[in-house]
């Protein structure tokens, strides 16, 4: 039986660690736009545990949009890659339609939420990532814009054949589809390129979507880029 | 002869670490064995070097018997290496679904 593609019931998962400064602004922000939100804390050594409780005894919110929040909290830190499966593991096993991955530090857009979601609500794609660099809204670092993230486009191009205007995009929402077939298992910062590479790898129909990114930090440095490298290389020989 | 001496002396400071580690019960019974045969097997390559010298070039080797044993240790090195990191590797999954299954429960 086909969903109607309207009916369609959202999951998001925000992996969170170290995030107690952004993550109640983020939840606030995020949970209105989604039928389920799932935050994943990834052991942090702050108060982000605590900071996401605080959405479940804040008077300001109703108890039906409480009811959407579940708060999982991994026993060690694994990292941003096994959260994210972490999570979407908790929407499969509840029935979710659409996964979509948020950050917990508050440099996305809720309000973008929809318009990720729409090509597959519409049934053009199976896989949506947001793209920094379909658009110009966004303030990149231009260290980043201009040797990072070219450099990293050259990598997925070279190693995996993908062509997407943004190497590295956390924003992403797919299918529950494309979520069974693609496995988290880059527990740290190579799940992007992972992510990309099985979505081209199984022939999903994908599609990206101009998204705004308010950088607060510099994020992914340069010795982060090698540290992917290696973890896709040793993933790769190691089966 | 004087690097003979030293050498063997070094082994012996490992195997009187490895009896040690055995008495602390750090180790298991055939690590100790292991480690064991190994340093003793060191220590009689070096103790014998000349005539090892000679089997090796009597093989056909260019290298002295001492460059020999370090191709070979090096060698082994690297699939110990090869072969630590896929233990890690196994491991650093199973963690990972342990973890997640504690966080799922």
């Amino acid at each position: 039986m086909k969903i109607n593609q309207v009916d369609m019931k959202t999951f998001c998962v925000i992996p969170a660690y170290n995030e107690e400064k952004n993550i109640f602004t983020t939840i606030s922000q995020v949970l209105p736009r989604v039928d389920f939100l799932v935050i994943v804390d990834d052991c942090s050594r702050d108060q982000t545990y605590e900071q996401s409780c605080r959405i479940l005894n804040s008077e300001n919110i109703s108890s039906e949009l409480k009811n959407k929040l579940k708060i999982l909290r991994h026993p060690i830190n694994l990292g941003q890659g096994a959260s994210l499966q972490t999570g979407n593991e908790y929407a499969l096993k509840n029935e979710a339609d659409i996964i979509i991955h948020f950050d917990a530090d508050g440099q996305f857009l809720a309000e973008e939420i929809e318009k990720v979601i729409n090509p597959i609500k519409q049934g053009k794609a199976d896989i949506v990532f947001g793209s920094r660099f379909l658009d110009i809204k966004s303030e990149i670092p231009s260290f980043k814009k201009n040797i990072i993230m070219p450099l990293a486009k050259l990598f997925n191009l070279i190693f995996f054949g993908i062509k997407t205007s943004d190497p590295q995009s956390g924003f992403r929402a797919m299918t529950k589809e494309v979520t069974q077939k693609i496995k988290i298992e880059n527990n740290r910062m190579a799940h992007c390129t992972e992510i990309l590479a099985k979505a081209h790898k199984y022939k999903f129909r994908i599609a990206e979507v101009p998204i705004t990114v308010v950088y607060k930090k510099f994020g992914q440095k340069f010795s982060g880029g090698f540290k992917i490298i290696k973890d896709l290389f040793f993933r790769k020989i190691s089966g | 002869m004087i690097q003979q001496v030293i050498a063997i002396l070094i082994l012996i400071f490992f195997v009187f670490k490895l009896g040690r580690e055995w008495k602390k019960k750090s180790i298991t019974i055939n690590e100790f064995i292991f480690w064991l045969i190994f340093w003793i097997i060191g220590i009689v390559v070096i103790a014998f070097i000349k005539p090892i010298d000679k089997l090796v070039m009597s093989l056909g080797f260019s290298s002295s018997g001492i460059n020999l044993v370090f191709y070979v240790a090096v060698l082994i090195l690297f699939y110990l290496i090869f072969r630590m990191r896929l233990r890690m590797v196994k491991m650093d999954k199973d963690i990972t679904e342990l973890s997640r299954k504690i966080s799922l429960k």
